[in-house]
């Protein structure tokens, strides 16, 4: 996914070369917004979406016992 | 029968745990001390590396966009002046021709057309595409981009078939007693800016 998204916001740069480049203005905000939305969902996944440990249950929770596991 | 099954077992399964990197040779020579190279560590990297490198591109890209749309508004929001020039040589062109001359500074190449029918008519000489520099044909009496077989009409700029994008700019041109004067440049394909 984040290299998904990472070619997604390079798609954002060229369209915005673009417009600048053509001059179309109003469509710079949109795209920025566009990337900085695509930079949100990087951080989020860098920083919420971990993978669980071993011994950890998603909850929280030490596992304690190999029957937990 | 057994024992030679068991045998073959062994030798695959002994074959399977040595490592790729068995036959590799040690790194002893002195040249190699001062370069250590960790095979087994340079061929890994690990998930966090990868995401955190993902998650760098992913910023460096957001800056250089927003860097970038930043930099187009305020280079638009500068009012643009532009002093009249006169096209030397201008009045000496023959229809159906062209002349090339510099426009509004020397390093900014514009080309001007004079049609069959004596109207001038001047643009910028960057094709919208990649940027190569038209010409005007004679023969098809329109501007042509050598690189990708684009063309432009000699009238009004705009774009009669290929892969550029937009119309070229648009050079304002007057005549004054007879001589040719470049008054502006006016980009053409979008909006401007307020």
């Amino acid at each position: 996914m984040l290299v998904m998204i990472n070619i997604a916001q390079l798609w954002i740069l060229a369209a915005t070369v673009d417009a600048a480049l053509a001059r179309k203005f109003s469509v710079l905000l949109a795209l920025v917004i566009a990337s900085a939305v695509c930079f949100l969902i990087t951080i989020s996944i860098l920083r919420w979406w971990r993978p669980v440990s071993h011994r950890k249950t998603s909850t929280g929770y030490i596992r304690t016992s190999a029957k937990d596991q | 029968m057994d024992k030679n099954l068991s045998e073959t077992i062994d030798r695959v399964m002994k074959d399977e745990r040595l490592s790729d990197e068995s036959d590799v040779r040690v790194a002893t020579a002195p040249f190699q001390a001062e370069f250590p190279y960790e095979r087994a560590e340079e061929a890994q990297v690990t998930r966090r590396e990868f995401c955190n490198f993902l998650g760098l591109t992913s910023a460096a890209l957001f800056i250089g966009t927003g860097g970038f749309a930043v930099k187009a508004a305020l280079d638009a929001r500068e009012s643009e002046s532009f002093a009249a020039a006169q096209i030397a040589g201008a009045e000496d062109l023959a229809p159906n021709s062209s002349l090339n001359f510099n426009y509004p500074s020397e390093g900014e190449s514009a080309i001007l057309v004079k049609t069959a029918n004596g109207e001038y008519h001047a643009y910028g000489q960057k094709c919208t595409h990649l940027a190569c520099p038209v010409y005007y044909s004679r023969e098809h009496q329109r501007l042509e981009c050598p690189c990708h077989e684009g063309a432009f009409d000699v009238a009004t700029g705009n774009v009669l078939y290929g892969p550029p994008p937009r119309a070229l700019d648009t050079i304002e041109v007057q005549v004054r007693d007879g001589q040719v004067w470049a008054m502006g440049r006016k980009p053409t394909g979008g909006e401007h800016a307020s």
